[in-house]
């Protein structure tokens, strides 16, 4: 069964590195410009610079309620990586590897997995099954209750952490081409 | 008043496909850009009203606020790839 | 006749030494001006670096104390639950989204009059709404009359604003009227798409500008300049 989706995946991947080749073929780049340049234009700039906080402050809060009110890890780590998308394409890479660089991105991706598997794991410790928090209140001193919405949490800030990273470093390769400034530079030096 | 919601919406859904056909046959990305944004706000005011309906507006209030930003956040990184690109 | 001569060529050498020595004199002394004048220059950008570092970590952390004020804020009109729990959580995510962002909210913003803007903000917000109401009816006619009476026409103006929030504000408020849509800000000349000669004429009287000015306190500056100004050309003339 697994076969089928591997077999489109590859003839959908053949098909558009051939499109994407023959293109760039017929067409050289009209501009040195890339998406992760400083835009020019102050509207932009000013509003993505006053909304950026808010957008994540209203992140956090989606990962955190996410077992009151609908959300989760998923969508705020969505909502978050969004935000340094935002930031990265308005006020270019120069400035946005201050906040949050590639190297940054993947230790990040790794803290979130850990997190997840950590609880888990800690679950499965302490002898019962996968992620199941009722065991957690042997640690936390709560009532099992209690401490299946902690354990939820913690889990669902991993996962938001882990989506964040995982968004970003993908935006990041796709508009960079996998190929930073820098690295060229050294490359070329190096040589 | 539930009443009243409904028909606002169905009429706003009726509004929506409007912006569709701009979005499927419109000539040129802009226009498709356009539309595409026009109908992620028509989708938000669409979602406020469903919360009105089922009585669950604080709900439905997180959802539609997450849409706008990422219907702004999408508008923009297009808009800002087809000035790179410069062919429409 | 040979012993005047040698006497001139003489007086000449003379002469030429004079001059020789004064230059060098006068280029001893620039010398030692400039020196000094390096010194004291060097001197007075260190002590100003010090204090502009003091300063700037100063303001580093205003900002962040209003920075997270604003922050909790919001998080108290998202959440809606006063519970001990959500109140430390939204503090941990407040402190969190203020370290990472404390320099994004007040980048190039005069904070000491606040007070004094949001009151004109909402005495002049009625005007804006009426603005907006009646250039929406204007549009509803011209999209809705069978001629389509409409002349599109792009403007381009320079504006008397300053600082960037209120171009932006500006550009704001022209785009939300409708039939206008500011397309792009070159350095304080704004580019405006306007759909008709009627919005066009609104526009193009600047009372939308002098209102923004007025709520942003872009005119008390200038004013404030043009006073100091007057008071020391009359302490010169004096």
């Amino acid at each position: 069964m697994i076969r089928l989706p591997v077999i489109c995946y590859s003839f959908l991947v053949a098909r558009y590195s051939n499109e994407y080749q023959e293109t760039s073929n017929e067409q050289p780049a009209t501009s040195n410009e890339t998406m992760t340049q400083v835009t020019d234009d102050i509207i932009i700039r000013t509003v993505a610079r006053i909304l950026i906080p808010f957008i994540q402050l209203y992140a956090l809060y989606v990962i955190m309620h996410g077992h009151h009110s609908p959300g989760g890890g998923f969508q705020g780590g969505v909502i978050l990586g969004a935000s340094f998308i935002l930031y990265l394409i308005t006020h270019g890479l120069e400035e946005a590897k201050i906040r949050m660089s590639e190297v940054k991105a993947g230790l990040f991706s790794s803290f979130g997995l850990l997190i997840y598997s950590g609880i888990g794991l800690l679950c499965l410790i302490l002898g019962s099954n996968y992620l199941d928090y009722g065991k957690l209140s042997a640690i936390l001193r709560v009532i099992p209750a209690q401490a299946r919405s902690l354990g939820i949490l913690g889990v669902e800030i991993g996962v938001g952490i882990a989506v964040m990273a995982v968004m970003f470093s993908i935006f990041f390769d796709i508009s960079t081409g996998g190929i930073l400034p820098e690295d060229e530079e050294g490359g070329q030096e190096g040589r | 008043m539930s009443n009243f919601f409904i028909y606002l919406g169905m009429g706003l859904f009726s509004l929506v496909f409007l912006c569709l056909y701009r979005g499927v046959f419109g000539p040129g990305v802009l226009n498709r850009i356009a539309a595409i944004s026009a109908i992620g706000t028509k989708t938000l005011v669409i979602l406020l009203l469903m919360g009105f309906i089922y009585d669950r507006v604080e709900m439905f209030i997180d959802i539609s606020m997450v849409y706008a930003l990422l219907n702004f956040i999408g508008t923009i990184t297009a808009a800002k790839y087809l000035e790179i690109k410069r062919e429409v | 006749m040979e012993v005047t001569v040698l006497i001139q060529t003489a007086d000449k050498a003379f002469e030429i030494l004079e001059k020789a020595r004064e230059e060098a004199r006068e280029l001893l002394y620039s010398a030692a001006k400039l020196t000094s004048e390096a010194k004291s220059l060097a001197e007075k950008r260190e002590t100003r670096a010090f204090l502009s570092g003091a300063q700037q970590s100063r303001v580093a952390l205003r900002n962040f104390a209003i920075t997270f004020l604003i922050l909790f804020g919001f998080w108290i009109l998202l959440s809606g639950r006063f519970d001990y729990f959500h109140l430390a959580l939204g503090v941990i995510c407040s402190l969190l989204v203020a370290y990472l962002s404390y320099d994004l909210l007040f980048f190039n913003v005069r904070l000491g009059d606040f007070r004094i803007r949001a009151r004109r903000f909402f005495q002049s917000a009625p005007w804006f709404l009426g603005q907006i109401f009646s250039a929406n009816l204007h549009v509803a006619y011209l999209a809705l009359s069978p001629k389509m009476p409409i002349d599109p026409q792009i403007l381009r103006f320079k504006t008397k604003l300053e600082s960037d929030i209120s171009w932006v504000a500006m550009a704001n408020s022209i785009t939300l009227t409708p039939g206008t849509i500011t397309m792009d800000i070159r350095e304080g000349e704004f580019f405006v798409h306007a759909l008709d000669k009627k919005v066009a004429y609104d526009l193009n009287t600047g009372e939308m500008e002098d209102k923004i000015a007025h709520v942003l306190m872009e005119a008390d500056h200038v004013y404030i300049q043009d006073v100091l100004d007057v008071s020391r050309i009359f302490g010169a003339l004096k």
